[in-house]
């Protein structure tokens, strides 16, 4: 019974989209900030190739179309959650949490909600600029339609994992009420394993085989690399695989620690 | 099984049985060892934040639930709403152990802690009201009907269009007891809901929440540091301090009990009491005195003196007056009582010892 069906749960979806709309200088700001990152990363990867030797197997028009898009998809979610005072660790520190606990509906499930919502807002945001991208030539098409489509399943799988990712740095709150340092440690790392801030093919060979044990480069890049050729189509379903692995084992985990965080506060109170 | 009946014989829906929470925190050592110590080998310290506490609520009861700071009373609550799960003793609300059965438990009670909203920030308060209604299956029917009644006793409409973040706290905490209020629970749980607010807003909370207990039948929990509303609002009071029960009765019996501060001034015709005004009735004493105009207070000293007051705690000033005219020829008298204030100070600061609970004092 703790579920909320679709036909009720848009309204808690649509809490962060909501509440970026009645405060347009959010907008207009989170508008900018796209513009500027991504005028700056278009200039910064044409003056690479034009001024340095580069060899990771990628043209300046791949190499450009990856940040690109990198900068587009690294905080599908992350920009607009904070925003609306409503993530666990804001809950925590003014002691509203215990509302979470006061309801009918699981706080894993509320959370969900809320994490849907937030994600097809930023999806729709990088939606958008991708389109304006392309109409400024700063955004080349995918490497085929074999590579769009890869892309696409990758990236919704990678979408899943960045939930989960999220979810269990939320998580972490419970234990830890100021994790702000932790947070920011793992967003640095997470966007670094990525592929956000470089594609891992320019990184040492150790480095990506580090990031190749971990799951931070399901979410960006690899969706990416299949986008702009880097990775042959025909290595999607074990890429996918890997990926929903990922996810399988994150789901558990964050189950477990959910189970936990309930129990601990049960015991401590909010 | 035989329902838990509250003190005035209706079915308990509010049941509290021994309920203790301990909390085990790690206790800070000083030094850079010491330190070191801590993170590697915390030593654990455990503190009882509730102490055998037991109490009861019926059907249409508003209950104040007193005591002052760091008494235990928002612990008890936390685990009548069922967030917390005590560490002894038990708790039935409405049929279902709260914390055990959580979901179920928020489908009977609404809770507002303080100043701490469930409203969402950068939304109107009616896009709150919405979500809520779909978080609890409310029907629509229903949700207009209850935001109707409730606009109507707390002129709601006025604001809440207005975005959470830019409403005043009176508006804010007038929309959290609106949102607690909505999915029509039996069962009220209000840890200082009027904290901070103005008189205007604070008398317009508890017109509503008079109207939700007489007429709606819930049962209300309610603590507060504010004695005005104790006194609009209570039937009965539980005293708490130190995470236990020190008394558990009505205004009247805490202000028989702590209320020592009452005095009679009476005006006395000197020429009947040629012996002088000692020795004084049983269980008063001469505070005061002035050419005939004596003041008589309490005798704490030997509160249990009066023929056919044994077993009071002291006299009421009512019982005083008595006294007073029966033993001298008055010509005036008036009484001076203490505040709630006043009764509720003398009250935690008294009631740090063990007491007799469930109006048993």
């Amino acid at each position: 019974m703790s579920g909320l069906t679709a036909a009720r749960g848009w309204r808690t979806a649509r809490i962060t989209p909501l509440s970026d709309l009645l405060s347009p200088g959010r907008i207009t700001g989170r508008a900018i900030r796209l513009a500027v990152q991504v005028f700056l990363v278009v200039f910064l990867w044409r003056a690479l190739y034009a001024n340095v030797d580069i060899k990771a197997g990628l043209t300046e028009v791949m190499a450009v179309t990856y940040a690109v898009l990198a900068v587009l998809m690294v905080d599908t979610r992350a920009f607009a959650r904070f925003g609306a005072r409503d993530t666990v660790i804001q809950h925590m520190q003014s002691g509203t949490i215990v509302y979470w606990f006061l309801r009918p509906l699981a706080p894993q499930h509320y959370y969900f909600w809320r994490g849907v919502g937030e994600q097809a807002y930023g999806i729709a945001w990088a939606g958008a600029g991708c389109v304006a991208c392309a109409v400024a030539g700063v955004l080349g098409p995918p490497a085929s339609a074999g590579a769009a489509a890869a892309f696409g399943g990758t990236f919704l799988v990678g979408q899943s994992l960045l939930y989960y990712l999220a979810l269990l740095t939320d998580l972490m709150c419970f234990w830890a009420i100021r994790n702000n340092s932790v947070v920011a440690i793992l967003a640095f790392t997470q966007n670094l394993l990525s592929g956000a801030y470089a594609a891992l093919w320019y990184f040492p060979e150790w480095f990506r085989f580090v990031s190749q044990l971990l799951p931070f480069q399901y979410t960006i890049g690899i969706p990416l690399s299949f986008y702009v050729g880097r990775i042959p189509v025909a290595d999607f379903p074990a890429q996918l695989a890997a990926a929903a692995g990922w996810v399988a084992a994150l789901a558990i985990l964050s189950r477990v620690l959910w189970y936990k965080a309930v129990k601990l506060l049960a015991a401590q109170g909010g | 099984m035989i329902p838990a009946m509250d003190s005035g014989a209706r079915p308990a829906v509010i049941d509290a049985r021994g309920l203790v929470k301990v909390f085990r925190t790690a206790r800070r050592a000083t030094g850079l060892l010491g330190t070191i110590r801590s993170l590697v080998v915390p030593e654990m310290v455990a503190k009882t934040a509730v102490d055998g506490v037991s109490f009861s609520a019926g059907h249409g009861e508003l209950l104040a639930l007193l005591g002052p700071n760091g008494a235990g009373k928002s612990t008890t609550i936390k685990m009548l709403t069922g967030i917390i799960t005590p560490t002894a003793g038990e708790a039935v609300v409405a049929g279902v152990v709260p914390y055990r059965q959580r979901e179920r438990n928020a489908r009977n009670v609404g809770a507002v802690f303080g100043q701490r909203t469930q409203l969402w920030w950068d939304l109107p308060a009616r896009d709150s009201f919405r979500i809520l209604r779909d978080i609890y299956g409310v029907s629509p029917a229903d949700h207009d009907a209850r935001l109707r009644e409730f606009d109507g006793l707390l002129e709601l409409s006025s604001f809440w269009d207005t975005r959470v973040r830019h409403l005043s706290l009176g508006q804010r905490v007038r929309c959290d007891l609106a949102a607690a209020l909505l999915h029509d629970p039996p069962v009220v749980f209000l840890d200082e809901p009027t904290i901070g607010m103005d008189v205007v807003v604070k008398e317009q909370v508890r017109i509503l929440l008079r109207h939700q207990v007489e007429q709606r039948g819930r049962t209300v929990l309610l603590t507060t540091h504010d004695m005005t509303e104790v006194e609009r609002l209570a039937e009965r009071v539980v005293l708490i301090n130190h995470g236990r029960i020190v008394m558990d009765g009505t205004l009247p019996e805490i202000r028989a009990r702590f209320g020592s501060a009452w005095r009679v001034h009476a005006t006395i015709d000197m020429r009947s009491v040629a012996a002088g005004l000692e020795p004084c009735p049983p269980g008063l004493v001469l505070t005061d005195r002035n050419g005939a105009t004596a003041v008589f207070g309490p005798d704490m000293a030997n509160p249990d003196g009066v023929a056919g007051l044994r077993g009071t705690a002291a006299l009421t000033p009512h019982q005083a007056l008595k006294l007073i005219i029966d033993r001298y020829e008055v010509t005036g008298i008036r009484v001076e009582e203490s505040d709630l204030d006043q009764v509720m100070r003398s009250a935690y600061t008294e009631g740090m010892t063990s007491v007799p609970v469930n109006g048993g004092w």
